[in-house]
């Protein structure tokens, strides 16, 4: 149980650290939840699907490795 | 069992009738007789009395309200009319224009947190400048029960409900209000229109009492009650209280005679004892109706609002009781014959009861009572804002047509388009917080709504057929709180709470119904044709007279039948014929020789088969129709082989529990005794074998056992939510477990249990777990967080808090401001960007450190603001980086955007265990606020301390998990996954348990599930022959070997698979959030002692009973220690001369410093010394050795 918050490990399991850096401006896709289309969500514009006009979206999978502790 | 057939066979060709049964008869078959119930359950199923309800509010009552008050006048033009002609409720579709798919669905509602509604349009006619216009309006959104004949899940196949992310098994019946899932309780409550008689036997009253209520109009409550010995009538509208002579007289009564025949009859008991009333009248002074009218109109309360001259008493007198006293029964013009009848026979049950005190009812009778559903709770609560809208509509109208000129001609269409969403807020305001105060019926009832229970699906099946009782809880009468006889087979017997709610908050049973309200008017006409006398016809020697019963219509006394008995099985067979609806009771009353027949809603009632001369209807042939799927229950209900029987005609009928039980005066059969049980209770198997709490223990726990939730647990976003990785379904189930679910979506695993002791972690209910199995296959509950974040206004792009300065905010959405602002205000920005910006949150990517990286909290977060989905979040990481701005309160701002400052309000992750991200979702609400959802995922194992329980109220925690090597084996090289400890068998009595395992052992050795369903299910003598068959012991025990030494074990270990479920766990009960020490921290400023709680690191209490024990061994330095040196310890100076504290050495009351000494006390005695002191007391301190 406590064994997940062993600390030292975490920092290097996400991947993170001085390489990763952040892309200005970078458009993020998101996953309609009803047909699947990928989209783009501005500012300006309600939260709607391009294709189907769903209004809900999620989030894609991150792209960095996910590391689980098998135990 | 063929063997007993056959003995008997021979016997039974000799006889040329076998219980009622002719040789061509068709061999009953008893098995298959239970295939009624699930017949019963599609078309009615566990929640349709929510759902009828509903349906009947949505397609019916509306209309009747609607037409109750379907008139809107002007006071200023008497020309303009407006009336409503029809109302009708949508199908729920998107609130908005221009949506691409209007409809939606609840999923979709659950998700963007918003109300599943659907649109109330009224047709209107009204007058426009010298045209009538008929139009249709919107009018507002009704929340919609979830498969509801107005529901899109109604009717969907399987496959369509989950393209619609929607469960098959979901029992729907609740409402989703801004996301929440809420249900309207039933609730219970004493029927209305009917005579209740109660004695008090401490002040000798005998009182009659009947609350009215009739539709749209006010409740009120109406006694006859006894008064020294005489007779009153006694109502909230009049002051005092009416000797009942006087009130009949009122009522048109005039001769004494017939009122002494109308009450007492020719009974001369009941003449005695009501001869003082008429002495009463007559000293008073009343002899007419004229005279008894002024008596009661001087005393009646007049609230008079209209102005005008006064009406004289008498008027008075005949308006009150023409419709306040007793509404519910009709006055037609001035006819009061019917309410004058009625009112005698209020008197005639009261001279009865205080003749014979047995003649009382009982309040705790199921047929006196009635279940409020959600349609008549919404039904007044749309009553209430109805009448208000169009009040408001009034006055809006009024202010219009009040303008002398106006530019165009006048519209009401459009006043009523402007009229705003009155309606829909009071139903969304209503239903998500359960309070339902509806000043104008005096309503004022607060949690009459809850939040629908997720944590297993079972808890959210138990909560539909919940029933909440309005009686008090605090009060010490035991009689509602008793399990009443008559409530066998509609109330479940086991499933109620524990403690404070017990025996007041029940459950539905498998098969009950709630009828609906039954127009009464063509039943009435349908009394008078099969030959009931009218009763104002009738004068009290016929009423009351040897063979005469009155006929009472939904309580109302409409007339008089010299054969009761024929009339009612005449009006019965017009029922199985289906000439009327089948929820309309008739039965007969001996004690008050009367017929009653009952239309109302509420009633509670379930099925049964009829049985006619000693043979039931429902044959063979049927039941094969039935399996075949060519007849369903309603064909059963056409044709008159099953019929809904209520709690008050049950006392007619004589029911057979089992076909062989079937004797001569049989009126029905049962369609299967284990429907007496509720849903919840029957997953327990066997329990038939159980000592009854243990049941009832078993209902509260089942509904805890963390399993699967429904179909689209993992397309959910709750804020909880409980699930098991791998939930098995119970290798001893039951039908009701079949029938609701179940094994469908189980919550719990079957798990091999050794009932023996070992190693002493298992005393006081603990239990042992095997690791291999355990830690592995069981593996824990996945406990998931959704996090709400805060409504976000507006969409702000990567916006890094430490690169303000490549800062380029984006415009603002313009409807977004016109929401804050009217066009027409001069607060309209010019300069819309600036302003509105400056009002809304928004999302950063990860800010960078002096170093120039991503500190470690922001590891997870992208350039969005929000983590990435599947990365891990550990305690203390941010996964929404949201920035609000810091002068959000601050109207008058008025500067530039890009210098508005913002502060971080991220949301960071709480919980001592990291979880995983699942989901992150992103959608908007109705009013176009950014909704951001994030579900987190944590997962857990079983450890030590957390609860386990089987199906028997028998709960135990994990006492210590053992290595699959030092458990006990037998032949087979068999590990237990369980010890269970044998002290847990003898005092809770759960016999059911151990068949359980007998049961279980049997099915896993066949490769067959087994049954244990109540008052059934696999016989012990099967299962025993299936164990001997596979070369086991007939008992269930094995003989097993020590893991430990190798040795056999001296005893045979009762040895088998039970169903075990895992209780919920919550965060707040993990060992690591209760962890807490301090040597030093903070003190509380008043009394400088340490502070208390671990939430503000407060020190451990040395309480006054540790104190005793060291004052007894004689601990003095430990306890100076504890109590003043560590706590609050403080050197005060104090006088020896007037024992008065003073301050540096220097006494203020002596004016010297000669006696001064100095000492240390605790901050807190010197605190009490100041404070007596401010209230005139002075302490002083006398010191021994200064």
């Amino acid at each position: 149980m406590s064994q997940q918050q062993g600390a030292p490990a975490n920092a290097n399991a996400g991947g993170g650290g001085p390489g990763y850096q952040t892309q200005p401006r970078m458009e993020m896709e998101y996953l309609c939840a009803d047909c699947g289309a990928k989209n783009e969500i501005r500012a300006r514009d309600p939260i709607r699907c391009r294709e189907c006009g769903h209004r809900i979206f999620y989030k894609k999978r991150t792209k960095r490795m996910v590391q689980f502790e098998a135990r | 069992m063929v063997q007993q057939d056959e003995d008997t066979e021979w016997d039974q060709l000799n006889r040329t009738n076998w219980k009622g049964l002719g040789l061509t008869d068709p061999i009953k078959n008893i098995e298959d007789k239970w295939l009624l119930l699930p017949a019963f359950l599609k078309v009615k199923g566990l929640v349709k009395q929510h759902i009828d309800s509903f349906n009947y509010f949505v397609d019916t009552d509306i209309k009747n309200i609607v037409k109750a008050n379907n008139k809107v006048t002007s006071d200023v033009d008497p020309r303009f009319w407006l009336k409503y002609t029809d109302i009708n409720v949508g199908f729920p579709d998107r609130n908005e224009e221009n949506a691409i798919d209007k409809r939606v669905t609840p999923n979709e509602c659950r998700l963007r947190d918003i109300t599943y509604s659907a649109p109330i349009v009224v047709t209107i006619q009204y007058t426009r400048g010298k045209n009538i216009v008929q139009r249709n309006v919107n009018i507002g959104r009704l929340p919609i029960m979830l498969r509801s004949s107005k529901c899109v899940l109604t009717g969907r196949s399987e496959d369509q409900l989950a393209r619609m992310i929607e469960c098959p098994l979901d029992p729907g019946g609740y409402f989703v209000v801004k996301g929440t899932e809420k249900v309207i309780l039933v609730q219970e409550q004493l029927s209305k229109n009917r005579i209740i008689v109660e004695t008090d036997n401490v002040k000798g009253i005998v009182q009659a009492s009947c609350t009215s209520s009739t539709h749209g109009g006010l409740k009120s409550k109406t006694y006859v009650a006894t008064k020294k010995g005489k007779i009153y009538l006694r109502h909230n509208s009049i002051h005092e209280d009416v000797p009942i002579v006087i009130a009949l007289k009122a009522l048109g009564i005039q001769s004494d005679k017939e009122i002494l025949l109308l009450t007492a009859g020719n009974t001369d008991a009941y003449k005695n004892i009501f001869a003082a009333n008429l002495e009463d009248a007559a000293k008073l002074g009343v002899f007419t109706r004229q005279q008894a009218l002024e008596y009661i109109g001087t005393r009646v309360k007049v609230n008079r609002r209209v102005m005008g001259p006064r009406r004289p008493a008498w008027e008075e007198a005949l308006e009150a009781l023409a419709t306040i006293v007793l509404a519910h029964v009709p006055v037609k013009g001035l006819d009061f014959r019917a309410k004058a009848i009625f009112v005698a026979t209020m008197t005639r049950r009261v001279l009865m009861a205080m003749e014979d005190e047995k003649m009382v009812d009982d309040r705790d009778y199921v047929g006196n009572k009635r279940l409020e559903l959600a349609g008549q709770l919404l039904a007044l609560l749309f009553e209430d804002l109805f009448k208000t809208y169009n009040s408001n509509l009034k006055i809006a109208i009024d202010k219009v047509l009040k303008k002398p000129s106006r530019t165009s001609e006048f519209d009401a269409f459009n006043t009523m388009r402007m009229q705003g969403d009155h309606l829909t807020s009071g139903f969304v305001r209503a239903i998500s917080t359960g309070n339902w105060s509806l000043k104008r019926f005096k309503m004022e009832r607060a949690g009459v709504t809850h939040v629908l229970s997720r944590l297993s699906f079972i808890a959210a099946l138990g909560m539909m057929t919940r029933i909440s009782s309005q009686f008090e809880k605090t009060r010490k009468v035991s009689g509602p709180r008793a399990l009443q006889p008559s409530q066998w087979g509609v109330l479940c017997p086991s499933d109620t709470p524990e403690g404070e709610a017990c025996g007041l908050v029940k459950n539905l049973a498998l098969m009950t119904h709630i009828t609906t309200d039954v127009d009464e008017e063509p039943i009435i006409r349908l009394a008078f044709m099969l030959g009931v006398e009218d009763i104002s016809l009738t004068t009290g020697t016929e009423i009351y007279g040897p063979h005469t019963f009155v006929v009472n219509v939904n309580g109302t006394i409409i007339g008089v039948t010299r054969h009761p008995s024929r009339f009612v099985t005449q009006f019965r067979k017009l029922r199985r014929a289906r000439r009327f609806s089948e929820f309309i009771s008739i039965y007969i009353n001996n004690h008050q020789r009367a017929v009653h027949i009952a239309s109302d809603g509420g009633r509670i009632c379930r099925p049964a088969i009829i049985v006619e001369n000693g043979r039931p209807r429902v044959h063979l042939e049927h039941i094969r129709l039935l399996k075949q799927g060519k007849a369903t229950f309603e064909d059963f209900l056409q044709k008159g082989l099953v019929e809904y029987l209520d709690v008050n005609e049950e006392n007619d009928t004589y029911i057979a529990l089992y076909e062989s039980d079937i004797v001569p005066n049989t009126t029905h059969l049962e369609i299967e005794p284990f429907t007496l049980l509720g849903a919840v209770a029957g997953l327990i198997p066997y329990p038939h074998h159980n000592q009854s709490p243990r049941n009832t223990y078993q209902c509260a726990m089942g509904k805890q056992a963390i399993g699967a939730i429904a179909y689209n647990q993992f397309n959910r976003i709750d804020t909880l939510l409980y699930l098991s990785v791998y939930p098995q379904q119970p290798m001893v189930k039951t039908k009701t477990i079949e029938l609701v679910g179940y094994d469908k979506l189980p919550a719990g695993q079957n798990a091999t249990v050794a009932v023996m002791s070992y190693s002493g972690y298992d005393i006081e209910d603990a239990l042992i777990l095997n690791k291999a199995r355990f830690l592995i296959l069981f593996a824990g509950a996945v406990a998931d967080r959704a996090n709400l974040t805060g409504k976000l206004r507006s969409w702000i792009w990567a916006v890094s808090s430490t690169a303000q300065k490549r800062n380029s905010c984006p415009k603002i959405p313009q409807r977004n401001v016109s929401r804050y602002f009217s066009p027409l205000s001069p607060l309209y920005p010019k300069n819309l960007t600036t302003l509105a910006i400056s009002r809304f949150d928004r999302l950063a990517d990860a800010p960078f450190d002096e170093n120039g990286q991503i500190a470690k909290k922001y590891d997870i977060i992208q350039a969005d603001g929000l983590a990435g989905v599947g990365e891990r979040v550990d305690p203390g990481d941010v996964y929404v980086n949201k920035q609000s701005p810091s002068n959000a309160t601050d109207n008058t701002f008025t500067g530039q955007a890009v210098s508005v400052p913002y502060k971080n309000t991220p949301l960071t992750y709480k919980s001592p265990v990291a979880g995983n991200i699942d989901k992150v979702l992103i959608s908007d609400t109705d009013n176009d606020q950014t909704l951001i959802k994030v579900l987190i995922r944590q997962t857990r194992r079983p450890e030590l301390g957390d609860k386990f329980s089987s199906r028997h109220g028998q709960k135990g925690v994990c006492g210590l998990i053992v290595n699959q090597e030092d458990l006990p084996f037998n032949d087979q090289g068999i590990n237990p996954d369980t010890i269970m400890n044998p002290h847990g068998f003898p005092s809770r009595m759960t016999v059911g348990k151990m068949i359980e395992l007998l049961a279980g052992k049997a099915g896993v050795l066949t490769g067959k599930l087994q049954y244990g369903t109540a008052f059934g299910g696999s016989k012990v003598e099967d299962m025993s022959r299936i164990l001997v068959e596979n070369g086991f012991s007939y008992a269930g025990k094995d003989m097993l070997t020590s893991g430990i030494t190798g040795e056999p074990l001296e005893a045979y270990v009762y040895f088998g698979p039970i169903y075990y479920q895992v209780r919920v766990y919550l965060t707040e009960h993990m060992v690591m959030d209760k962890m807490h020490a301090r040597a030093r921290g903070p003190r509380a400023t008043l009394t400088r002692q340490p502070t208390e709680g671990r939430s503000r690191e407060g020190g451990l209490r040395l309480g006054e009973m540790e104190r005793d024990c060291l004052i007894g061994y004689g601990a003095t330095q430990l306890l100076l220690e504890r109590l003043m040196i560590s706590s609050d310890k403080f050197e005060v100076n104090a006088c020896s001369e007037c024992g008065l504290m003073g301050y540096n050495g220097w006494c203020t009351y002596c004016k010297s410093s000669k006696k001064m000494a100095q000492l240390t006390i605790p901050y807190a005695a010197k605190l009490l010394f100041q404070e007596l002191m401010a209230m005139n007391v002075v302490p002083r301190l006398v010191l021994d050795d200064a």
